[in-house]
Formats: C-alpha cells, sequence, structure tokens
C-alpha cells in the first residue's frame, strides 16, 4: 500500500524540480533546481489563486459542516417521537453527493445559464432581467459555493448520521433524566461524544475542497477573469495547458504546505490520535 | 503529307493502346497499394466533433474497400491531446492515426512526435496518383500541415508538411435574413458598419445584436483574433516583442465589449457551444465566427431558424483577413501501422471521400467539393465560404508551442477582465506584457 | 410549532437538493432546442431518443461492466485493508506511529491532476497500464488514507473495556477484532463503503490517463459528449442520470447498516 501510494506521489514531488513537458523523454528533462519554486512563490497570480481558494473552503466548509451537524440531528434515529418520512428525507439529502461531478458541473452551468437557466427564470417570474451569474465574478463566485455546498453536505450528513447511530445513548437519557433541554443535551454531550468524527470530517472537507476540479472546471473554467481560479484549476492548466509540470509539481508543494498548517490547526482543537484520560 | 497522316496516326494509336492498356493496369496497381495491409488495424484518436462524427459513416465503406480495419478513440478535444501527449512519448504507441488542432502542430513537431509526409507521398506503392494535392484548399493546407518554414508555421524556405486538413475551417458572418429585411437593414460589408448595426439591432429586436464568445481562456481570445486582425493587429511583431496593447489590439478589445454588452445576456462565460446555441435558438441576429455553423442551422433538433439565415464574407476593417484554423490528421512516429494509418488519411482527404463526408454533415477540405453541384444545392452558403477562402490568413495566430499557455493563462485572463469591465482594455492588455514577454523570454524567442 | 418550522426546513432543504437532479432527469428527456427554451416548462413532450442513441453508443456496457469491476473491487480491497490498519493505529502504540497517521493525510492533498502524469509513467514501466487492476490499485492507494482515518474514528469510540471483557473471556485477539470490534462499526464500514465507491465511480482524471478504449470507465465516456462546438446536453443528462443509479443502489444497501446500526444493548452493560 504504502509503495502504489507513496512512489507516485514523491515522483510528482520530484517533478518540482525539473523542467519537463509532456510528451517528451524524461531524459530531456533539463534540472532547474528551485527554479520553479521560486517563481511560484512570487507569481502573484498563484497568490490571487490561493486566496480565492482559502475563501472558496472557508465559506463551503463552514456551510457544510453546520447544514450537516445540523440535518444529522434532525433527522437522528428517535425511538419515542420518529419524524414523519424520515426514511425519505435521510435518501433525498444523500443524493446529491452521488451524482458524477461532470453531471453536477453541467446542471449546474445550465441552472446558472443566462439565458436558458432555470434560476433567471425563476428571477425573470419577479420582473427581473436576465443575470449573468457566470458572466459576473462575485456571482460566479457564489455559484461556485453553492455548486460546492450542495454536492458536498451529504458527506458530512452521513458521517454525521454514521457517528450518532454509533453513540451511546445511555448517556443521553441519564442526561435526560437529569433535565437537560435538547439544546444542552446536544452541545454539552453529543456532540463532544462524537468529536472525533466531527474532527475528521473536518479535515477531510477541507482538503477535499482545496483539491475541487472537475465542478470548477466545467462551471466557470477560473472565469470570469481568473476569479474563480482555485489552486488545483491552477495547478491543471499550469500542468495539462501550459504543459509546465515542474512549475505545477511547485504549487502542488505549495498547496500541501498550506493544507498541512491548516490541519495542524484543526487538529490542535481535537486530536483523535492524543490518547484519552 | 499522307505519310507524316499515317505515321501520327500510327503514333496515335500505339500512345492509345498502349495508354488503354495502362489503364486496367492501374486501377489494379491502386488495389495492389492496400492488398499488404489488408487485415490489418488502423487506430484512430478522433475528438467529439461533427466532423468527425461524420467521418464515422464513412469508415465502414473504407474497410470494406480496402480490408483495413478501423477502430477509433473519441475524446472530447482536450482531453484528446492529454493521452496523445501521453501516448506518442511511449517507445510504441497505441494510435496510428491522430487529429490535432492546428494550434498543437508547433509542439508536436517540436517534440518530434509526429511524422513529415512527404516521404509518403513520394513513396509509388502507397501514393494515389489521382490524389490531386493542389486542390486542397492551400490556405487550409499551408495553416494546418506547415511547420518550419517562417515564423516557424508559415508556408516558406523549411516548411515541411506534417499534417492534411481535415475539419478545418475559416470565419464568416451569419445573419439573420428575415430580421434585416423586416427593419430594412443592410449585410455589413465593413467593421465600420457592422458597429454602426450592433445598437440598432439590439434597440429595433429587443433581443442581442450579435453573439460572441467570452468565456475566460481559449474563448475569449479566439473572438478578440476574429477582430484584431482585420483591424490590423497582431499579437507579436517581427521580433516576436509582444504588441497586442497596440492601438489596434485596443481598439478590438473595446469592439468585442461593445458586441458583449449589445448581445444576449452573459457572453462573458459564454463558450463556443453557447454561443451557437444563442444564434440557433434566435436570441442574437449576427453571427461571426467559425464555419462549422453551417449544418446545425439546418438541423431541426438543434435550430430554430432554419431557412432564415444568409451568409456574407467576414466584413473588411482596414483588411480583409478570416480566421484560419480546425483540425487536421497526423501520423504518431510511434505509430505501429503507420503505412496503414498514412492510407486511411489518403482515402479520407480524397476528392471522392471529401463530397461523401460534406454530404453527411462535415466540412469541405477541397476546392472541388465546394463547386460539386449536388453540394452546392444542399449548401448554397458554399459560394461565399469559397470566395471567403481567399481571405483566410495563414498568420491569424501565432502557432508557436508556447501559445497554449500564453492563450489560457495570459490572454485569456486579461480579455476576459476587460470583458466583465474589471479593467479597461488598455489596462487589461497592457497588463498583461510583462507576463508574455516573460513566457517569450523563456521560450527562446526574446532575448533577456 | 416548533415541529413545523422543523418540517418547513426540511422540506425547503429537500427541494433544494433534489431539484436539480429533477432538472437534470428532466433535461435528459429533451431534444436540444426544447432544452433551450427560454422560461419555465414543464408541459413538453418528453422523448427517450436521448437515452436510445447512449446506450446505442458502442461500448455502452462495457463501460458499465468496467465501472462496475473497477468500483465494487476498490471498495472491497480498501474496507479490508483499511479496517485492519485503522484497528492498529486505534489500538496498538509503536514507534512512528503519528507520523505514519500524518503522512496518510497529507497524502491526500495531493491534487490528482499533479498525480496523473506520473501515475501514468510509473503504471506504463510495471506493465499494468490501461488494465483494469491498475486501475484498481491506484484507486485502494487514494482510497486508503480516508479510510483508515475515518474508521479509526469508530475504532476509538468503541470502549477498551469491552475488549478487555472478551480477552478476558477467552478470544483470542483475532476474535476480537472480527466478533466485538467489527460489528460495532458497523456504521462507519458503511459509510466508508460508500465514499470509496462514489469515488471509484466517479473519478474521472486517473481514470482517463490509466484506461484505454476496451478499459474505459463510465465518467470518461460521458466527457464524450462535451463536443468541440458544445454540449450535447440532452445524451449528456442521460449518460449523467444513468451513472447515478448504481452509486445511489449502492447507498441505499450501505445506508441499511448504518440505520440499523447497533443500538442494541451490546454497550449498555
Amino acid at each position: 500500500m504504502a509503495v502504489a501510494c507513496l512512489y507516485p506521489v514523491l515522483s510528482a514531488l520530484r517533478l518540482g524540480f525539473y523542467d519537463w513537458s509532456m510528451g517528451t523523454p524524461w531524459s530531456s528533462a533539463t534540472y532547474q533546481g528551485f527554479d520553479a519554486f521560486i517563481r511560484a512563490f512570487t507569481d502573484p497570480a498563484v497568490w490571487r489563486s490561493l486566496y480565492t481558494t482559502l475563501v472558496f473552503a472557508f465559506v463551503c466548509v463552514s456551510a457544510e459542516m453546520v447544514l450537516g451537524i445540523a440535518l444529522a440531528l434532525a433527522l437522528e434515529e428517535r425511538k419515542q417521537k420518529p419524524l414523519k418520512g424520515m426514511m425519505v428525507f435521510r435518501t433525498l439529502f444523500i443524493l446529491p453527493m452521488m451524482i458524477a461531478p461532470i453531471a453536477v458541473g453541467l446542471t449546474w452551468r445550465y441552472l446558472f445559464d443566462a439565458q436558458f437557466g432555470l434560476l433567471n427564470a425563476l428571477v425573470g417570474l419577479f420582473g427581473v432581467e436576465p443575470i449573468g451569474w457566470l458572466a459576473n465574478e462575485h456571482l460566479a463566485f457564489t455559484a461556485i459555493i453553492i455548486a460546492d455546498i450542495w454536492q458536498w453536505t451529504p458527506f458530512v450528513f452521513i458521517m454525521m448520521i454514521a457517528a450518532l447511530a454509533n453513540m451511546d445513548t445511555s448517556v443521553i437519557e441519564a442526561a435526560k433524566i437529569d433535565g437537560a433541554t435538547w439544546w444542552q443535551s446536544v452541545w454539552l454531550v453529543k456532540l463532544p461524544m462524537i468529536q472525533n468524527v466531527i474532527v475528521i470530517t473536518l479535515l477531510m472537507r477541507l482538503i477535499d475542497a482545496f483539491r475541487v476540479l472537475e465542478v470548477i472546471y466545467i462551471l466557470t473554467f477560473g472565469g470570469p477573469g481568473d476569479s474563480t481560479e482555485i489552486l488545483s484549476l491552477h495547478i491543471y492548466k499550469t500542468a495539462f495547458i501550459s504543459q509546465r509540470l515542474g512549475s505545477a509539481a511547485a504549487i502542488s508543494v505549495m498547496l500541501l504546505m498550506v493544507v498541512a498548517l491548516l490541519s495542524w490547526w484543526a487538529l490542535r482543537l481535537s486530536n483523535p490520535l492524543k490518547d484519552k484520560e | 503529307m499522307q505519310r507524316r497522316e499515317l505515321i501520327q496516326s500510327a503514333v496515335t494509336t500505339s500512345a492509345l493502346s498502349v495508354f488503354g492498356a495502362a489503364l486496367p493496369f492501374a486501377s489494379s496497381f491502386a488495389q495492389d497499394r492496400f492488398a499488404k495491409y489488408r487485415g490489418s488495424t488502423v487506430v484512430m484518436s478522433i475528438p467529439a466533433h461533427p466532423h468527425y462524427d461524420a467521418m464515422l459513416k464513412l469508415l465502414p465503406e473504407f474497410t470494406k474497400e480496402t480490408g483495413i480495419k478501423v477502430e477509433v478513440d473519441k475524446l472530447a478535444v482536450p482531453r484528446m491531446k492529454d493521452k496523445q501527449l501521453l501516448e506518442m512519448a511511449k517507445a510504441q504507441g497505441d494510435y496510428d492515426l491522430i487529429c490535432y488542432v492546428v494550434m498543437w502542430k508547433g509542439e508536436y513537431v517540436k517534440k518530434d512526435l509526429i511524422r513529415e509526409l512527404e516521404p509518403f507521398f513520394k513513396n509509388a506503392s502507397l501514393a494515389d496518383p489521382g490524389y490531386d494535392m493542389k486542390d486542397i484548399v492551400p490556405g487550409y493546407l499551408e495553416n494546418m500541415g506547415l511547420v518550419g518554414g517562417p515564423k516557424g508555421y508559415l508556408a516558406g524556405p523549411g516548411a515541411k508538411l506534417y499534417g492534411l486538413p481535415y475539419g478545418a475551417e475559416t470565419s464568416i458572418l451569419a445573419y439573420r435574413r428575415d430580421i434585416f429585411a423586416e427593419h430594412n437593414l443592410k449585410a455589413p460589408e465593413t467593421y465600420a458598419q457592422m458597429q454602426a448595426l450592433l445598437p440598432i439591432l439590439k434597440q429595433k429586436t429587443g433581443f442581442g445584436a450579435m453573439t460572441s464568445r467570452g468565456q475566460a481562456g481559449h474563448q475569449c481570445v479566439h473572438a478578440w483574433l476574429l477582430h484584431l486582425n482585420p483591424l490590423g493587429g497582431k499579437v507579436f511583431d517581427a521580433n516576436w516583442k509582444p504588441v497586442f496593447n497596440s492601438p489596434q489590439g485596443i481598439q478590438a478589445l473595446k469592439f468585442l465589449k461593445e458586441i458583449s454588452d449589445s448581445g444576449p445576456a452573459g457572453i462573458p462565460s459564454y463558450g463556443q457551444g453557447e454561443m451557437m446555441t444563442a444564434f440557433l435558438q434566435g436570441q442574437a441576429s449576427m453571427y461571426l465566427d467559425a464555419t462549422v455553423i453551417f449544418g446545425p442551422v439546418n438541423d431541426p433538433a438543434r435550430s430554430k431558424i432554419a431557412g432564415k439565415v444568409s451568409y456574407v464574407a467576414h466584413p473588411k476593417g482596414v483588411r480583409y483577413s478570416s480566421q484560419s484554423g480546425g483540425l487536421g490528421l497526423a501520423i504518431p512516429k510511434n505509430a505501429k501501422n503507420a503505412d496503414a494509418g498514412f492510407l486511411l488519411m489518403q482515402w479520407l482527404t480524397s476528392k471522392a471521400q471529401d463530397v461523401a463526408v460534406c454530404k453527411l454533415g462535415g466540412g469541405p477540405t477541397r476546392n472541388s467539393t465546394m463547386v460539386n453541384a449536388d453540394l452546392v444545392r444542399q449548401y448554397p452558403e458554399y459560394i461565399t465560404l469559397k470566395e471567403q477562402l481567399k481571405y483566410s490568413d495563414p498568420d491569424w495566430r501565432p502557432i508557436i508551442p508556447e501559445w497554449d499557455e500564453i492563450n489560457i493563462q495570459a490572454l485569456g485572463v486579461a480579455v476576459s477582465e476587460a470583458l466583465t469591465g474589471k479593467k479597461t482594455a488598455e489596462e487589461a492588455l497592457n497588463g498583461m506584457i510583462p507576463k508574455v514577454t516573460d513566457i517569450m523570454k523563456r521560450g527562446g524567442y526574446l532575448k533577456s | 410549532m416548533k415541529h413545523r418550522l422543523h418540517y418547513a426546513a426540511l422540506i425547503f432543504l429537500a427541494i433544494f437538493c433534489v431539484l436539480p437532479i429533477v432538472v437534470m432527469f428532466v433535461t435528459s428527456l429533451k431534444l436540444q432546442t426544447q432544452i433551450f427554451n427560454t422560461g419555465i416548462n414543464f408541459i413538453f413532450t418528453p422523448t427517450l431518443q436521448n437515452y436510445r442513441d447512449v446506450l446505442n453508443e458502442g461500448g455502452f456496457m462495457r463501460y458499465l461492466s468496467n465501472s462496475l469491476i473497477v468500483g465494487l473491487a476498490s471498495t472491497l480491497i480498501t474496507l479490508a485493508l483499511g479496517c485492519m490498519a485503522a484497528y492498529g493505529l486505534a489500538r496498538f502504540r509503536f514507534r512512528g506511529r503519528n507520523t505514519v497517521a500524518y503522512t496518510t493525510l497529507l497524502l491526500r492533498t495531493v491534487p490528482l491532476a499533479v498525480l496523473a502524469v506520473p501515475v501514468f509513467m510509473i503504471w506504463n514501466e510495471a506493465g499494468i497500464i490501461n488494465s483494469l487492476s491498475g486501475l484498481v490499485l491506484l484507486y485502494v492507494a487514494v482510497n486508503l488514507p480516508f479510510t483508515i482515518w475515518l474508521l479509526y474514528g469508530f475504532i476509538a469510540q468503541v470502549p477498551i473495556e469491552l475488549e478487555e471483557a472478551a480477552l478476558m473471556d477467552g478470544c483470542s485477539p483475532i476474535q476480537v477484532f472480527y466478533k466485538v470490534v467489527l460489528p460495532l462499526i458497523k456504521p462507519g464500514l458503511a459509510a466508508a463503503s460508500i465514499f470509496t465507491f462514489r469515488i471509484a465511480w466517479n473519478e474521472f482524471i486517473l481514470a482517463l490517463v490509466l484506461t484505454d478504449r476496451a478499459t474505459r470507465t463510465l465518467p470518461v465516456a460521458a466527457s464524450l459528449y462535451i463536443t468541440d462546438i458544445g454540449v450535447d446536453w440532452g445524451r449528456i443528462m442521460a449518460l449523467g442520470s444513468l451513472i447515478a443509479i448504481p452509486p445511489l443502489l449502492f447507498t441505499f444497501i450501505a445506508a441499511q447498516q448504518i440505520i440499523t446500526g447497533l443500538t442494541a444493548g451490546s454497550v449498555k452493560g
């Protein structure tokens, strides 16, 4: 396992030290030392892309965590007062994650289309002129956030439901007997109990938000300008379009460092690896 | 005198009989061309494109005639390039024949991935004597297939043939005949006239005047180049210095913005598909872009405007200059069945098959195809196209290996920002000069 | 009253969830001109032409079986290796434990685009290029880190007293693993299987690079409908709808496990 996983990654990182483009034999790659890294760190486009990615990740992950946890709590298994239609709701909320990213990107592109999209049709009912959602920087950014929240909240939802199902209900019952309100039982009892899973979910979402590619590629291709060009898309363009795999690898290292930093911060809040008292 | 006549007639008769005898020999010789490869398989890499969809219908005929089987690997264009680069870099690749976009020719030759075609055409056992290379539209051939000449991509000393056009295109102006008649308007012949029409059409019809591409990256740059060239601008000067921020460049970009502002909503996010859809669904009165629109206009499943469209030449700015570009065929260096691949390539671009593919919805590659009586009845726009091709400019865009990067990551961002109004045309273009200069320096075109 | 607000919010969110999927499905029943009618139109004559075109497109059955094989194989192997590794991580203290854990986490951050080219070259050298097993191997490697972390979280929640009790009752460590721990983390296993299957089924760029015509998977086939001159909307929506069915089925089956997860008394008492 380690070999299959580690070796490609290491060789990908090694690319950062060479000037190589696809289609040429590896032997013709010229060693360029830290050139690519320096260029990546001083390129304003890369920093702009990083900033865009950070804002994107922050907004999406926060929204998804909150929504996901709220939905899981609302729909968790309840013996005493089962919510009507719970199965239906649960199924519906899982759906978005199952659709292939290509279809997700295209469907949202269609919905946001200025001429023929459903959104403008709805908005038109209120007499508003058709809005070029994807033609405006801020609206396009909002569009990719909406698409991501739509697609990934189910992930958080499933994790939370699984964690809640795994919980030791006797503690909750004890709390209720002690007179705790629903709010209190959530904040003070349930959430801390599934703390580990919450942190892992948060980490995963954070890492994945930095890796989103296909949906944004199809929705806006990074435009207008480079307002929606998140780092993974920038890396893709550098690697496959500009044929500068060395630079792409260098930027990926930068990405890795940023994510490592964020993960470390998240783990400081609650580290599942730490031994419990 | 009689003797001379006798000798003349004798010579003629003998010549005729030799020639006559040679005729069946020639055709059986032609059959022999394929004999050696009967039973082999050619693997072809093709894009998802209407011209190649039409071609697919011709392939069974090829197999019947020659006994060579064809397997196609169809992919979306950007994926096709990724896969081709990976395959062609291997010691022995999967593909015997590839379709490529004109912009890649410099890169492919520089990386030594495709073969020169001269040797194939000179090979008597492979070449088709009835091929008639001169019949292929010269503009297409030069643009699509020549590498190594002046500037690296034009005809001239040093230029060698590496590919044949198949699915090539130029730009043309399509407009709604009915709308123009209704409002008593004349089709524009110059850029000034076209510019004047934009606000008039928007106001009189209530919907977009002209549709256009606009999405960040390749799309918006393509749209900008459409206007840059007729207005007299260029991306680089003769010494490869970036001059796209010249007054002409700024003028072209401002004009593009006018089109965007008076066009259907959302142009800054339009790819080629959205642009065509807007026109085909009646959301715009004019279309100035690739000739690939010919087929879809008359397709009832895609178009609401069939029968209402007329075509004129791409208007004149300071000169006539229409797009040159599109798709072509080439043979990878590491192909297993290069000869059979060449036979297929030659067959597809031959006179008979060119007519056949056009009947099925493809685009013409040869002059003779465009004057074919049946086809002209099916596509009256071929008459305009033939005239237009005289002005198709092989130097329409700099086809250097670095173009992809400049196109998508540099100019593609600048043009898009000007279109959304984030920056003015001057700011956007001026701001991109340093980055492009840097790319050119890295490519060795400019000395530091 | 609070209940009704509860419901209203749920219904609103459910509509938001489902609307795009409904749009996707409805679009698959339309022809191009209908798709691009302005305004809202629910009344149109549906057509199955798109589905017919997609199913007749040569290799559909082949792509489907490729995707199924890759999806199921990756999921099973990843689960098997993952839960054992997670257990090891949770229960055994060994040197470098933290580094191993964190490295596996960081491995996931590498964008697949950057991974694609080296993987192509390495897999080519190893001779497993363009093969389904090569793709499965890669998916397992890519999904393992996440699965390990996920299952770790669940295992960590199992009170160690249970295992100690079982050991005292005479179970061997392996039996403890199989009979005590595994059943208790069933919801976690189900969640992990859903995610792994989803990735193996929907993944695009690595599949593009590592497969050829014969071993192509469905998402790569779907990208074919993005033609050079625009998107073939009706057909790609049809394929998208079809592709969505297996993961949905898989999720229903796996979700049952989560829902009927144990609440029955094994943790108490």
